[in-house]
């Protein structure tokens, strides 16, 4: 890589579906990328989306051309993750953002980790910001849970998968969005090998492989450890914990205070190693 | 207290068998409890770790001669049962001497323990191992850790690769050991807890690496088919997807029950070749202190919410800050100043999904009480006990916010002191 | 002397004006064009001045005495004396009529000073002030020298000094009155108004006529910008309608978000949106800023952003987004400026194109688009409150008499009783009606305020096309947003309804005998009047009536009917929530405690969630539907 040359960010975007109705958007995760993206000084954004532009997805990548950008590149009718080397190949960029994972379909998270296998580039999850670039590095911040952070530096290239912690993407305008061009790549070294690629890869496990609508999960009941009939006995027909909380009238705040502590300490979110 | 055990001479005693059958007798509870701890072992647990039972020794030799059993447990059996536990081991042995076979998992350790995803993973490791003779299920552990219960926890084989370079992030070297134990045991299966960014983040490089198309957020296994399917979430959790069981799995929490009745060896395993030291092309810089105050509602797991009913705001401040919680508000403390607009919570504000919500001087408006549907549990501090806030906590005390929060605070110091000391 | 002066002044004063009538009119044309019929307007002048526009100035009988006065008499003072002193007519009538309007006009101008003296916050200083003084020059210099015409006195009296005053009486009356009015001076509000007047875009206002509904983009029309972002991108007539201003600050006095410290100032926004069509900063202007924005810091031109992208333009964003859209500016502005529609229009802008609608703006706008309804809730739950009351569907019975729109409230557990409460006023009415259920989605209401008109149309079609299956007499709803969305702006997308609001409805089924009240025997109750119902619709006798029919006495607030003031909950002010000094419903609540009734009917969701936010000790707030609902007595036991 040349002194001079400016970043390239490759930002990777699908069709997100919202959780509630299940409507064709913007994906969230991939969205946040993005915004990611344009907040880059000097950096060269190259959006891109890999599958056939119909009725149904117009609007969702159109919602990202509404957050200013002036068009996506389209990689039509290919694998995907394929398309996408290709894509990120032929665009020369030295960093890939993307979201960690889909909406729709399976959303394994395993696109962004196959991709970086393929490019032979290293992998960061959970981006929520990019502090600074170098040439040749950048530095990063990663999400840890409850809101902790953690600094990182990568060489580039480099794929950065975002967390769901990471900035909001700004709002999608309508002006721009209808605007935008979402234009079609050629791109020249897909063609026959994909396609047999992409039959054997279906033929392996997609007629075992059902989809339904999620079921909610049961929850954990407490374990019991019946020795005897009678223990199980009393387990089952044990009355459940009252529904209605517990209300302390006229206790000191000492005792208050004991019992609030105790509560936290089996949620577990007190953490008594931290500092005074 | 036994010296009859066992003993199959009876002797009689016509004073015991009259305050026995004599129920207004001061003594007689203490007698006849006393009586039933006479009573011969019914119940224990066999060489293959299945329970035996010898019927004619359960229940008690009633007054006049004949044998009585009491299910509703206030005399005989809760004494029969601590006397049980006393006699042997709570939790059978198991043990596998020349495994042909390995389950892998490689647990998150937050903090150094085992978490309770990484123990209900184990447990599903188990319901793997038992499909075939002699597998022993595998833990990996990177770094420094200070968990003592293993055994408890169902580790067979603990493979404990110790180095600086693992108090941080580095994948990069991790993904090599797996590979150098992939290569060395090809285990049957690699379990990974799904968790944000450690078994989430090693399953995936894993899978990839071996060319495995990994089962994510797998949260159930059907172990009768053949093949064994699981089920995994799908499509950001909108859908469930069946699909046989490849040999990367990456689970959710309570995919499995954790193991509890049976000790494990815990044998430690050394790999024969280790793999070479590599260039990091990830660098730890370290982690990044942030205020939890500042972390977004939507995140935090435990919120501190503040209203009206605060009269020492720097008081709760403190709060927040000893407990570690993310500070939060209602819509009045937001407009009369004391909070900043994106401290708000309520359907008006921010929806959270906190474990913990507290409410200290929040009554509870419909809007607040809407915005915090999805938290686990609510503490209330407020001073009206009839207030809608108080019906919503699952703990709600009734008194001064001000004294309560300095009670706390006082408290959590002591503990965090003690703790200091014993460590 | 100055009979050979005089022609020269007037007809140059007059020439002045001319030039600088055209610059002006240049200026307004630097905005869009608009299909306004110019004759018929130009016909129609008389009559809305006379009539319409004196309907709105009377409020305040000084000063549309004052103004009768001076106004009439300029008017005919400055004709006449162009035929008696520019056209030397020697006339005796003439002459005798111009003494007349000059003594009219200086009565009158006597008044203006009067009330210049101590003026009232709401009024600009700066050039007004100095407005009385040129009228008493221009009164005082011609009727002098008419005086001599009369015959009165001798003209010998026009000696040298005296004419030099008079002279510099009469220029100075002249420029202010002819030059100014076409070059920016303050009687450029006759010039600019009377035009105003003519072209207004809502030409139906006229007649006692109501024209409330937002004018549509057009999307498929690639001319028409997606909202305002430079003044040139008003349409012509709008930028003449802001130079039409007079500076009274009624608006201001009646603004909630300007008592409330938020900054935004309705006159000030009119003088900046001059500011921008004429050019220059903002520096000039004599009346109370923006709260919290001092002057001369904003600045803008025809053709620059209103709202800089970077840096500072004409205008703050957060003076738009501050906005409740309750029409109380339109409503007493005497010169009949809309103010709203041309925030709305600049709303736009940043929503359309910039993706800048602030706080939770775009999070709602977000929810219209994937779920139909703002707070993102599954539309398949809308209809989840009513599970328990068997309501018939539109979608099974096809056709009914009378159509329920539930609203966004039927997500509200607040609302949820309001509507149970008109749910079993319907049926003891035994009124024929069905709701849409799951079907229904948002009106558009919240959307077309926070200037999203892509959203909005998409909702309006949808729920139209929805609507068009089904065969039904009227709709009903007890949310005046809904209401007005359903009533006056889905006619331009196709759909014409028959639309009541609850509490029209209600005091229908009253009068027709099939509602029973008992007694009342609650607290006292005042009445708060929603502005989409009060201003936007002209609703303001139904709910009284109806209250005063269940033996209600409605103790009214200082401000009510048409003055009444917002409760801070329209516009999406809630949603853009941009921070002032106190908040609107504390102040609406002191209006409200200031009755001493203990009750406060409303008839509005947003009115009873931003009243009821307001903390307790204060009046109960009850919906209508939840008034009435108490009050009914089953027919069978009347009997």
């Amino acid at each position: 890589m040349s002194l001079n040359q400016a970043t390239r960010v490759a930002v990777l975007l699908s069709i997100g579906q919202h959780p509630v109705t299940a409507r064709a958007r913007r994906a969230d995760q991939d969205a946040r990328a993005l915004e990611l993206a344009l907040q880059l000084n000097h950096a060269d954004v190259i959006p891109l989306h890999v599958g056939q532009l119909n009725e149904h997805n117009e609007a969702a990548l159109r919602s990202y051309l509404g957050m200013g950008i002036s068009q996506i590149k389209l990689i039509g009718n290919s694998d995907i993750l394929l398309g996408l080397e290709q894509g990120v190949r032929e665009s020369q960029a030295n960093i890939v953002l993307c979201g960690s994972r889909a909406e729709t379909g399976e959303g394994s998270g395993l696109v962004p980790y196959l991709l970086a296998k393929k490019l032979g580039w290293p992998i960061v999850s959970g981006l929520v910001s990019i502090e600074k670039l170098d040439q040749g590095s950048a530095t990063l911040l990663q999400a840890l849970p409850r809101g902790q952070r953690r600094k990182l530096k990568v060489s580039l290239p480099a794929v950065l998968a975002v967390d769901p912690a990471a900035a909001v993407a700004r709002q999608s305008a309508f002006g721009p969005a209808q605007r935008g061009a979402i234009t079609p790549q050629k791109l020249s070294s897909i063609e026959a090998v994909s396609g047999a690629e992409v039959k054997h890869n279906s033929a392996l496990h997609s007629f075992l492989w059902q989809f339904q609508p999620a079921k909610k999960r049961p929850k954990r009941l407490k374990i019991i450890k019946a020795t005897s009939a009678r223990d199980r006995f009393k387990a089952a027909a044990a009355k459940a914990d009252a529904s209605g909380g517990k209300v302390l009238q006229g206790v000191s705040a000492d005792d208050a205070a004991n019992e609030i502590i105790k509560l936290l300490l089996e949620e577990s979110v007190l953490n008594l190693d931290g500092h005074l | 207290m036994s010296e009859n055990m066992n003993n199959s001479t009876l002797r009689r005693d016509p004073r015991r068998e009259w305050i026995l059958r004599n129920r207004l007798h001061p003594q007689h509870s203490e007698i006849a409890t006393e009586d039933s701890s006479s009573d011969v072992l019914h119940e224990w647990m066999g060489p293959q770790g299945i329970k035996r039972k010898a019927p004619h020794n359960i229940g008690f030799i009633g007054p006049n001669g004949i044998r009585r059993i009491d299910r509703s447990g206030t005399q005989q059996a809760g004494s029969a049962s601590r006397k049980e536990i006393a006699q042997q081991p709570s939790r059978r042995s198991h043990q596998i001497q020349h495994p042909q076979q390995y389950i892998l998992v490689v647990a998150d350790m937050t903090g150094g323990r085992l978490s309770a995803q990484d123990k209900d993973i184990l447990g599903l490791a188990h319901q793997l191992a038992a499909k075939k003779a002699e597998t022993a299920v595998m833990l990996v552990v990177f770094g420094e850790h200070k968990e003592a219960a293993f055994a408890e926890a169902g580790v067979d084989r603990l493979l404990h690769i110790e180095g600086e370079a693992f108090d941080g992030f580095s994948p990069d070297l991790r993904l090599a050991w797996l590979t150098a134990i992939e290569r060395e045991l090809h285990p049957d299966y690699w379990l990974f807890p799904d968790s944000g960014l450690g078994g989430g983040d090693l399953g995936r490089r894993l899978a990839v690496e071996l060319d495995v198309h990994a089962a994510t957020g797998l949260w159930q296994v059907n172990l009768k088919e053949q093949p064994i399917s699981c089920v995994c979430r799908a499509a950001a959790s909108t859908q469930d997807l069946t699909r046989e069981l490849p040999r990367v799995i990456l689970a959710l929490s309570e995919c499995a029950e954790p193991i509890s009745d049976s000790l494990h060896a815990v044998q430690e395993f050394n790999l024969v070749r280790q793999p070479l030291d590599q260039l990091p092309r990830i660098q730890d810089l370290g982690a990044v202190a942030v205020d939890p105050a500042s972390v977004s509602l939507a995140e935090a797991e435990f919120i501190l919410s503040g209203g009206n009913g605060i009269r020492d705001w720097d008081g709760f401040h403190q709060t927040a800050e000893i407990l570690g919680a993310t500070e939060g508000a209602s819509r009045v403390a937001v407009d009369d100043g004391y909070m900043p607009r994106d401290r708000q919570v309520g359907a008006t504000g921010t929806w959270v999904t906190a474990r913990v919500y507290m409410a200290v001087g929040i009554s509870g408006a419909i809007q607040h009480l809407q915005g915090i549907q999805s938290c686990d549990k609510v503490i209330c501090i407020n001073t009206d006990a009839g207030c809608d806030m108080v019906k919503r906590a699952d703990l709600a005390l009734i008194g001064d916010s001000t004294e309560i929060l300095a009670a706390v605070r006082r408290k959590v110091s002591e503990l965090k002191q003690e703790k200091r000391h014993v460590a | 002397m100055l009979n050979q002066i005089l022609p020269l002044l007037i007809f140059g004063a007059l020439l002045l004006a001319v030039v600088g009538g055209v610059r002006r009119i240049r200026l307004w044309r630097n905005g869009r064009p608009s299909d306004v019929p110019i004759m018929a307007g130009l016909a129609a002048l008389p009559r809305r001045y006379l009539v319409d526009l004196h309907h709105v100035v009377a409020r305040d009988k000084y000063i549309s005495n004052t103004h009768v006065a001076t106004g009439g008499g300029f008017v005919a003072a400055a004709i006449l004396a162009i035929l008696v002193h520019g056209l030397q007519l020697n006339s005796q009538i003439l002459a005798w009529a111009l003494l007349a309007a000059t003594t009219s006009m200086f009565v009158g101008a006597l008044f203006v000073a009067k009330r210049r003296v101590q003026p009232p916050e709401r009024l600009s200083k700066g050039p007004w002030m100095r407005l009385p003084k040129s009228l008493l020059a221009f009164s005082i210099g011609f009727f002098l020298v008419t005086l001599p015409v009369t015959g009165l006195v001798p003209a010998v009296l026009g000696a040298w000094v005296l004419a030099l005053i008079l002279s510099v009486l009469i220029i100075w009356g002249l420029g202010e009155m002819f030059f100014g009015m076409t070059w920016g001076g303050p009687m450029k509000h006759a010039f600019a108004g009377a035009l105003h007047l003519a072209f207004h875009r809502r030409a139906e206002r006229f007649n006692g006529g109501r024209s409330t509904g937002l004018k549509p983009l057009h999307f498929d029309d690639q001319q028409q910008p997606l909202g305002v972002e430079k003044p040139s991108e008003f349409t012509w007539n709008q930028l003449l309608g802001f130079d039409a201003c007079v500076q009274c600050g009624r608006c201001e006095a009646m603004c909630p978000a300007f008592a409330a410290g938020q900054p935004l100032n309705p006159k000030k926004l009119i003088q900046d949106m001059v500011v921008g069509l004429a050019g220059g900063s903002d520096a000039a202007y004599a009346g109370s800023p923006y709260p919290g924005k001092p002057l001369g810091e904003h600045q803008g031109g025809p053709f620059a952003s209103i709202i800089a992208r970077e840096g500072q333009g004409l205008l703050d964003a957060e003076t738009l987004w501050s906005c409740t859209t309750c029409r109380a500016c339109v409503e007493e502005c005497p010169m009949m400026i809309e103010h709203v529609d041309a925030i709305v229009d600049m709303r736009r802008h940043l929503t359309l194109e910039r993706g800048q609608t602030p706080n939770k703006g775009a999070e709602v706008i977000d929810n219209l688009i994937a779920t139909d309804n703002p707070n993102g809730f599954n539309p398949a739950s809308r209809m989840n409150w009513a599970a328990d009351l068997a309501l018939p569907v539109l979608s099974d019975v096809k056709r009914t008499d009378v159509l329920l729109w539930m609203g966004d409230g039927a997500f509200d557990m607040r609302n949820q009783r309001s509507l149970r409460a008109l749910v079993k006023i319907l049926r003891a009415a035994k009124v024929d009606f069905a709701v849409l259920g799951n079907e229904e989605r948002d009106s558009g209401d919240v959307a077309r305020r926070l200037g999203d008109e892509a959203t909005f149309q998409s909702l309006a079609k949808r729920n139209i096309t929805t609507l068009a299956q089904y065969s039904f007499r009227s709709i009903v709803t007890c949310d005046p947003h809904s209401f007005h969305v359903l009533k006056n702006e889905y006619s331009d997308f196709g759909g014409q309804y028959v639309v009541y609001h609850h509490s029209t409805f209600i005091n229908h089924l009253r009068q027709t005998g099939k509602l029973n009240f008992a007694p009342y025997k609650g607290g006292s109750v005042t009445y708060h009047d929603p502005c989409y119902l009060g201003r936007y619709n002209g609703e303001y006798d139904a709910p009284r009536d109806l209250l005063a029919a269940a033996g209600i006495q409605v103790i009214e607030m200082e401000r009510s009917g048409f003055r009444s003031r917002c409760c801070g909950g329209g516009g999406g002010a809630p949603i853009t929530d941009i921070p002032g000094k106190q908040r609107i419903p504390d102040m609406r609540m002191e209006d409200i405690k200031q009755t001493g009734a203990e009750i406060v009917a409303v008839g509005c969701p947003q009115c009873t969630a931003m009243l009821e936010g307001v903390v307790d000790p204060r009046p109960e707030v009850l919906d209508i539907a939840e008034i009435i609902a108490k009050q009914l007595v089953e027919a069978e036991e009347a009997a």
